[in-house]
């Protein structure tokens, strides 16, 4: 860990409201994206002719598309139930990371423009034109939101400050100002068919090692199948499963569990990701287009259903999204798409899957809701299931789990700190501060319960987790995924 | 963008200090580079940075963690095949700061 | 007819149709903005029904705010309750005759009307005192709540300090509700409160005041939550 140049809160602190402490994070900037990346995605390559009036006619044409960001904009009436909300707010202090003082930013501009109040009594009604010093606010605090929805829930009108965000971004884009992560990112998956752009050549020997070294390790001819074509499944899982640690212990998990269930599957090389930044980047045409490759997979490789890994803000994209993106599915056998905790978990309840518990002895597992999952999205047949279904899993394969408190769990779980588009290393200093939240309670259930791994299902929250618990001298080996715990557990072979 | 002083030459860096052009690298651009990043590479270090270059050669992306983990454990001894070991030569993490020096691109991701 | 009057019944007629008018424009203005992507605020309910008995709850009894910020609650939720006694209060002078029951309720609505300057007090110093909220107040969010005072106070007035003909009040109203305006009493404090109330059925929906309707039309809490089950094709066809 490099040493840090800045203060880290205190975890015992961190769920206190803090004094307002105005551009206490302003200092904390993106990297813009060069023109080139900008270009690939069809944005222009730098800011535009005529900017301040472009981004105005764009926030005008959202607001017309989209009945949230119309809604939001217009109905707040500012009682500041979501200002301590927000873990970038508790982490940083500065009043533009209170849900509410952030939507402020876009909502002055939008008075201006598009309210009588604000065009007639302009500043006196807290309306102000889209000028440098807006923009700058803007490219600094609408990458300061990681678009979880926790203050949606306590807003008496369900305001989403993520889909404030999304539009910010997006008509930031559309003038040429854009981040250079997500967009980077976003052109890799059109060229190469994952965040990481991991060439097909790379991704069979990754799969290969990975045969090899669970043969050594169990014995068992685990398959990790590349571009099978008439496989059952299609597998997709965010890229970062090939890649890093600890997400590729639940890779692992997933084979295990497919081969101890006998069902076949595959992963595809043109669609080798998950992972969809064209939410996180606000933009609708970019989301299609990236799921667009699934779809192509799909169809390529005769597969009869799609089943997806861990991964947070996807799951809600494939859950909630797809089917209107990409839709309909009808080439499929099973045409919804199901999670990868869901295909386990029903497993389990068949009594198709065998664990030794023991194995996972030396853990007492908590679960830390990823965002996406909890506030957006579902699993099973009832409302809740996001939350149930991998409580359940962990509790078939670990004989030690605890809870963490319920203030910040379920549906007011805290973001990792670094989903939404941040996870980027520019951002380091909001990435550790905004993480405060959710590690006091981690931190809480260390001490009172003895708990030494959190498991998760978002590969954000991995790398997240995994990259700031050490500044709050928590071992980054408390970050698991919850295939992971299953791949230490499950028999393979016997019944 | 940025720049960095090698041997007299100068060469391009992007923001986060990852070499522009990968065929600028050169041995004293990795003792700079790693320099940069209060590390002294020692032998151990020189493993990690010559598998990842090698392994780039091939796959044109820096392998993933477990198998330079892997690679490490064979070549320097199974205690150090781990992600601790690779951590303790790089404090920045294996992917990110052990790529930077050896002139390979930023790994993008969830990573 | 006075021209005094005319003016008033003038401007309270321009008064109902911008009220009526802006508030159907504005919440119409919502419904028909699409909603092309399905974003309910999990765990949501699965089917209509569930959603509005779920809203139904929620909304009555302001739950959000409640698990928010527990005394904003109080200065808010009392001040709405108190709206509805305000409102069963005024009932009595825009028909006639007037149910039995409404004149029993009125001492009870009398004694809650009356308390509206405490939330409305509070909610004001809530902005200046907490800095939180004084960050995130602007002129327009003290104008509604001053407005709501003087209103308030005015009202007070006219029940407890300067007695206005209520019998003329009444025959005012009446006529403005049945078209047929007749003289308005001359009374400083009646046309005081009584001015007051039209300005804010001007400006009411023109400002923040719409969240009074818009509270039902937010996608976020009154989408299904059936995602995945149904197939929801974008209705604009494209992005």
């Amino acid at each position: 860990m490099a040493k840090p140049i800045f203060d880290i809160p205190n975890l015992d602190e961190a769920l206190k409201t803090p004094a307002v402490k105005k551009g206490a994070s302003a200092h904390l900037k993106i990297h813009p994206a060069q023109p080139p990346l900008m270009e690939k995605l069809g944005f222009p390559p730098a800011l535009v002719e005529g900017w301040q009036k472009k981004a105005v006619e764009k926030l005008g044409e959202l607001k017309e598309k989209y009945k949230s960001l119309k809604l939001f904009m217009e109905v707040c009436v500012k009682c500041g139930s979501c200002a301590d909300k927000c873990h970038y707010y508790l982490g940083t202090s500065d009043p533009n990371n209170m849900p509410v003082g952030r939507q402020e930013l876009m909502r002055k501009v939008y008075r201006k423009n598009f309210t009588v109040g604000g065009a007639l009594f302009g500043k006196l009604a807290n309306a102000e034109e889209m000028d440098e010093e807006t923009l700058k606010e803007w490219s600094t605090y609408f990458y300061q939101c990681s678009q979880c929805r926790r203050c949606s829930v306590f807003c008496p009108f369900g305001i989403d400050t993520a889909e404030i965000t999304m539009a910010a971004r997006e008509i930031m884009d559309s003038i040429g100002a854009g981040h250079k992560y997500s967009v980077e990112i976003i052109g890799k998956v059109h060229d190469v068919g994952n965040n990481l752009g991991i060439p097909k050549p790379a991704l069979q020997s990754t799969l290969d090692f990975l045969e090899e070294d669970v043969k050594e390790a169990t014995g068992a001819d685990v398959k990790f199948p590349l571009d099978q074509e008439g496989a059952d499944v299609l597998f997709i899982t965010p890229s970062a499963d090939f890649f890093s640690s600890p997400h590729v212990d639940s890779l692992v998990g997933y084979a295990k569990v497919f081969h101890a269930a006998g069902i076949g599957f595959t992963f595809s090389s043109h669609a080798s990701e998950f992972a969809n930044f064209g939410m996180f980047v606000g933009n609708y045409d970019q989301m299609k287009k990236i799921s667009e490759r699934i779809v192509q997979a799909a169809r390529d490789l005769k597969v009869k259903r799609i089943i997806v890994g861990e991964c947070g803000h996807a799951w809600r994209v494939a859950y909630s999204f797809w089917e209107t993106l990409n839709g309909p599915f009808d080439f499929l056998d099973v045409k919804k798409p199901m999670h990868v905790c869901e295909f386990t978990h029903d497993l389990i309840k068949k009594g198709a899957l065998t664990f030794d518990k023991t194995a996972n002895d030396e853990f007492t597992v908590t679960y830390h809701d990823s965002c996406n999952v909890a506030r957006a999205s579902r699993m099973g047949d009832a409302p809740g299931g996001q939350f149930e279904i991998p409580r359940e899993i962990l509790r078939a394969v670990c004989n030690k789990y605890v809870e963490m408190p319920d203030a910040v769990n379920r549906q007011k779980t805290f973001c990792c700190g670094g989903g939404g588009g941040l996870l980027t290393d520019e951002l380091m200093e909001l990435r550790v501060k905004g993480a405060a939240a959710k590690t006091s309670a981690l931190k809480t259930v260390m001490q009172e319960k003895g708990v030494n791994t959190m498991a998760m299902i978002c590969a954000i929250c991995k790398a997240q987790f995994s990259k700031v618990l050490p500044y709050y001298e928590i071992p980054m080996e408390t970050v698991a995924g919850i295939h992971q715990l299953v791949s230490n557990a499950i028999r393979l072979g016997e019944k | 963008m940025g720049a960095i002083d090698v041997a007299g030459k100068s060469i391009e860096v992007d923001e986060d200090g990852y070499l522009l052009n990968l065929g600028d690298w050169s041995k004293d651009a990795a003792e700079v580079l790693a320099k940069g990043e209060g590390i002294p590479l020692t032998e151990a270090h020189w493993e990690v940075v010559n598998f990842l270059r090698d392994y780039y050669d091939e796959y044109k992306i820096a392998p993933m963690i477990r198998i330079l983990t892997k690679e490490i454990g064979k070549k320097l001894g199974k205690e150090k095949g781990n992600t601790k070991y690779l951590y303790e030569l790089y404090p920045g993490g294996p992917a990110k700061q052990a790529c930077k020096i050896a002139g390979l691109p930023k790994p993008t991701g969830c990573v | 007819m006075s021209a005094l009057t005319l003016f008033y019944v003038g401007t309270s007629y321009l008064c109902a149709a911008v009220f009526f008018g802006g508030l159907s424009y504005r919440l119409a203005g919502y419904a028909a903005t699409p909603s092309p992507l399905r974003i309910p605020l999990t765990p949501q309910a699965t089917t209509v029904f569930g959603v509005i008995k779920k809203n139904a709850v929620s909304m009555a009894v302001f739950r959000a705010l409640f698990i928010g910020e527990r005394w904003t609650w109080v200065g808010g939720y009392s001040l709405h309750v108190i709206f509805v006694f305000v409102f069963l209060r005024h009932l009595r002078l825009f028909i006639n005759p007037v149910p039995e029951f409404l004149v029993d309720l009125q001492p009870l609505a009398l004694l809650f009307a009356a308390l509206l300057p405490l939330p409305v007090l509070f909610l004001i110093s809530r902005r200046m005192y907490v800095d939180r909220y004084r960050y995130i107040s602007s002129g327009a969010d003290y104008f509604a709540l001053v407005l709501l005072l003087v209103i308030g106070l005015s009202g007070l007035a006219l029940k407890f300090v300067s007695h206005s003909d209520l019998v003329g009040v009444k025959e005012f109203l009446l006529g403005l509700v049945l078209l047929s305006p007749v003289e308005m009493p001359s009374h400083p404090a009646f046309m005081l409160h009584f001015s007051l109330v039209l300005l804010l059925g001007f400006y009411f929906p023109f400002s923040k005041l719409v969240h009074a309707g818009g509270v039902f039309l937010s996608p976020t809490t009154t989408q299904v939550e059936d995602n995945r089950e149904q197939i929801h094709a974008n209705p604009r066809g494209g992005n």
